[in-house]
């Protein structure tokens, strides 16, 4: 399938330069400026929205891969693209959900760009070098999914997982074996 | 009789199955722009599409019940921003049809509640979203509708809590839980309508509620029932009557309440349980799992008395690894004209293709349903706009096909393995529940249940000889049927498996005994209680028999011996009293029929003797009160009729006593001394004319009545008929010539 072409890690997506203007907020409206941390190997965004149920479901695995590759040198960030998602809002989720992590109100969607990401969940992994983040995988969490109503009962294959190792071992990632499946990111010329 | 039932209902269950279609993704950018939309074109070639005008109407119609602050959906689409922030997954699921959730296909079967949109509606979304989701003039939107979080019928009668909230995990797989509700009232009561709030409602997928009449589950769970039992599918026991579990009471978000159709209410009896069996999707965070269920009382019980019937292959279920089209099928000849209520397939996650039709006698083609995509998580009970008829002779078919590959994602086995029949997820099962109601049943025939019954089990065991559930039942249903002899033959074959059986040697016993033979029941009896002290059926059998057979002291020792093992039964307590009213107790035997009744108000034996006794007394008033509530139990019970006739009639209610014997009457039309009595009544109520009418009725089913000539003779004098009264007295005396009534009476007749 072509899903599974494996490509070099410099040649893939896309290196990024510092932003010029902050990435986004966090819950206190304080910009933020920097999302890879002095000594991160790596950064994981994990777009989510408040009340996507997918998003929400992946919401325990998410947390069991910064558990796991956090000591490692990889920073995770939740990134909120949708504007409804107010500072509020995610708050609220928090409680709910009992999420402790950094989190970033994409307002103006630049992460989002910057990502390329279109759904939610989804995530995208940058190495972090002297040069600039580096986008080395985008796309979905795991194969639970394959559409909206194809559901595994459990995942047989974890690409995010699999990206990560690729990048700290420094080895090519591979591509998603399929699209992330969830909710649209409405870009952002809401009402 | 005990009657022994497998599966009420199977439950809930599990998956799903989707993949046939490749889906499209879900991003906003990969919606097809519709041309026509785009304000870019030339002059567009039809009216935008606008949130006010068009969407808001459709999605307030189609998904506003699960997507509605509180409700079963994961957001709310009530306010058009909701709208605009799920618009382009609204147009990718509505386009794949993956919502509103509806897994019939269309034109195989009407079903009242159809979720399906029409391309039309499709368009119009994919119009919208591809526009840019505009909202319009909002002053046009219709009000979004209101949803009452709590109960959409008022308060109920009765609300049943869960005691002990489950924990349900942030994440792994779905989950099915049984929570045991025991039914706390001492009354009986019928149930119209039945509400489940779940205190997670987006959790739960969905709901089946189950009748244990015998509380059997909570006994075999003793430990552990107030916390939940895990399982997909139970199996209960249905009790000692014959009562098939006859309603759906399966619930999804999007249709709260249950209410059941005029005259067919469910009931609950004192010890009955309620089993909650409920599909729960963790969601991402630790949810607390409770529910209440309200219902609604109706004083009317059923007038109509449905039936629920199951085509099904388990056994047939033997599905290689990698088998991607394996199939199962089941028919069964329906004995009795029927009306077609519902109708629920069900499978799990390797389900695919789910069929079921009916062969009219004619030989025409009937499509009940057809599900080409199956998908447990969105299965559901299917109720017809209309009921289908379907003639004595019609056979109803089951076609299943399964797909045990790799490529079926909702396969729960990676790689996929052998899979079987079973309760667990990762096994599967191949059911098509039906609700049948009965319909031209000619009077009286037997009841056509017990046909259905027959026809089941029959076909049951004879596909699988080794089913001795089916072999029980359909020996049960024989016995039912009056059929004792054939009933006997197959409870023999039961106890040849399993020669232990109490309960089968206690229904054994019964056959036996209505077929005449009671020493030979009353050997089945002994045996069945011979092997344990708690057969209490068995010796309230053994007890009976001994009633029968007027062996009073006998009978009043085998029932208190069963109240010392079921101290709870009021059947043994008002046996007790019938005992000892035989041995000439009357006190004794009052105070036993009183202590019945704390135990079961409704208990009828109690309640007629009760009755009697207060005619006998000399207290009518206090009659009428028992044998009115007798007759609520057994309508069709003459005996009773006539009884309350007679407490009526010495309480000066003579239209109330006249209104029973007619009922009577109906009920029994060739009953000579139904119509002497009525006869008897219409004179002292002054009705002279009908009451000879109903005189001549005893005498042309009883022509040998000496005293019912006489006593047409008095009515026919009393209207100045002076000649046909002689010749009444006349004949009375031919019958009985030292009849001293009717010569006096003859001698008082006026000389011609």
């Amino acid at each position: 399938m072509a899903w599974r072409a494996t490509v070099f890690l410099l040649g893939c997506l896309s290196m990024v330069a510092r932003a010029a203007e902050p990435f986004g907020t966090d819950l206190n409206g304080r910009p933020i400026e920097q999302i890879a941390p002095a000594g991160a190997k790596a950064v994981v965004l994990f777009f989510a929205t408040s009340d996507c149920p997918i998003s929400n479901r992946y919401i325990p695995e998410i947390e069991r891969l910064d558990r796991e590759f956090a000591p490692q040198g990889v920073h995770f960030w939740w990134v909120y693209p949708d504007p409804g998602d107010t500072a509020a809002v995610v708050r609220r989720h928090d409680e709910d959900f009992q999420i402790h992590a950094d989190q970033v109100l994409d307002t103006e969607q630049r992460l989002t760009r910057m990502a390329h990401a279109t759904t939610t969940p989804e995530a995208a992994v940058f190495l972090s070098t002297a040069a600039g983040l580096h986008e080395v995988y985008r796309g979905r969490i795991d194969d639970r999914y394959l559409a909206l109503g194809q559901e595994r009962p459990a995942a047989t294959r974890h690409d995010l997982e699999l990206a990560i190792r690729a990048a700290l071992d420094h080895r090519p990632a591979v591509k998603p074996g399929g699209p992330a499946v969830g909710c649209s990111i409405v870009p952002r010329n809401a009402p | 009789m005990r009657f022994l039932r497998c599966t009420a209902l199977a439950l809930v269950g599990c998956v799903f199955l989707s993949w046939l279609h490749p889906r499209r993704t879900m991003r906003a950018a990969q919606v097809p722009a519709d041309p026509g939309a785009t304000s870019h074109s030339a002059p567009p070639a039809v009216p935008a599409v606008t949130w006010s005008r068009q969407i808001a109407p459709l999605v307030y119609q189609n998904c506003a019940t699960c997507h509605h602050p509180g409700g079963g959906g994961p957001f709310s689409l009530l306010t058009y921003q909701e709208a605009f922030r799920h618009g382009p997954q609204m147009a990718q699921v509505t386009q794949s049809r993956y919502m509103p959730p509806w897994l019939p296909a269309p034109g195989y079967g009407d079903f009242l509640g159809a979720r399906r949109l029409s391309d039309e509606q499709i368009a119009l979304i994919r119009r919208w979203v591809a526009s840019g989701m505009p909202e319009g003039d909002a002053s046009i939107a219709p009000p979004p509708p209101h949803y009452d979080a709590t109960w959409q019928l008022g308060k109920p009668d009765l609300i049943l809590t869960i005691e002990h909230p489950y924990a349900l995990a942030a994440g792994g797989t779905d989950v099915f839980r049984n929570f045991v509700l025991p039914y706390p009232l001492t009354a009986t009561h019928y149930i119209r309508a039945m509400q489940i709030l779940p205190s997670a409602p987006q959790v739960v997928h969905h709901a089946n509620v189950l009748i244990d009449r015998t509380a059997s589950f909570r006994r075999r769970h003793p430990a552990d029932w107030e916390d939940g039992i895990p399982g997909m599918e139970l199996e209960l026991d249905a009790g000692n009557t014959f009562d098939p579990d006859s309603h759906f009471l399966f619930w999804k978000p999007d249709t709260p309440v249950l209410e059941e159709p005029a005259g067919m209410p469910w009931r609950l009896d004192p010890g009955n349980d309620l089993i909650l069996n409920m599909h729960l999707k963790p969601s991402g965070k630790p949810e607390t799992i409770g529910a209440q269920i309200g219902l609604y009382f109706t004083p009317e019980p059923a007038s109509k008395h449905p039936m629920l019937l199951e085509l099904e292959d388990d056994r047939g279920l033997d599905i290689p690894a990698g088998d991607r089209s394996f199939q199962v099928q089941d028919e069964l000849e329906l004995p009795v004209d029927v009306d077609l209520f519902g109708i629920y397939p069900h499978a799990h996650y390797l389900g695919k293709e789910l069929e079921g039709w009916a062969i009219l006698p004619d030989g025409r083609k009937q499509w009940l349903i057809r599900i080409p995509d199956w998908d447990i998580d969105r299965q559901s009970v299917y109720r017809y706009r209309t009921p289908v008829f379907l003639p004595r002779g019609t056979v109803v078919h089951m076609h299943y096909v399964y797909d045990n590959s790799e490529d079926n994602v909702h396969n729960p086995n990676t790689p996929p393995i052998r899979v079987r029949a079973g309760n667990r997820s990762v096994d599967e099962m191949a059911h098509l529940w039906l609700q049948v109601l009965p319909v031209n049943t000619a009077k009286g025939s037997p009841d056509p249940r017990l046909l259905l019954e027959e026809a089941w089990m029959e076909h049951r065991a004879k596909r699988n000889p080794g089913d001795l559930i089916a072999l029980y039942n359909l020996a049960s249903a024989l016995a039912g049927l009056g059929r004792y002899a054939e009933a006997a033959a197959d409870y023999r074959q039961v106890l040849a498996a399993n020669p232990r059986d109490a309960r089968t040697l206690n229904s054994l016993g019964a056959a036996l005994e209505n077929a005449g033979d009671s020493s030979a029941a009353e050997k089945e009896f002994t045996q069945a209680i011979a092997l344990g002290p708690d057969n209490c059926d068995a010796q309230f059998n053994l007890a009976e028999l001994e009633l029968k057979r007027s062996q009073f002291a006998q009978a009043a020792e085998q029932f208190r011996d069963l109240l010392r093992n079921c101290p709870a039964d009021a059947g043994a307590q008002s046996g007790l009293g019938v005992a000892l009213l035989g041995e000439g107790d009357s006190a004794s035997a009052e105070a036993e029929f009183e202590h019945a009744l704390d135990l079961d108000p409704a208990n009828f034996t109690a309640l007629y003797h009760l009755g009697e006794m207060a005619i006998e007394s000399g207290s009518p008033e206090r009659a009428v009160e028992f044998l009115q509530k007798a007759s609520a139990q057994r309508p069709d019970d003459v005996d009773t009729r006539e009884r309350l006739a007679m407490a009526y009639a010495q309480s000066g209610r003579q239209a109330d006593a006249l209104t029973q014997l007619r009922a009577a009457v109906q009920l029994s039309p060739g009953d000579a001394n139904l119509h002497a009595l009525l006869s008897q009544v219409l004179s002292a109520a002054g009705q002279l004319q009908q009451a000879i009418e109903e005189q001549n009725q005893a005498l042309h089913f009883e022509p040998n009545d000496a005293d019912g000539w006489n006593n047409l003779g008095v009515l026919e004098a009393r209207l100045g008929h002076t000649a046909a009264a002689r010749a009444d007295f006349e004949r009375a005396l031919q019958l009985a010539p030292d009849h001293a009534q009717a010569r006096a009476n003859l001698a008082r007749l006026p000389r011609q």
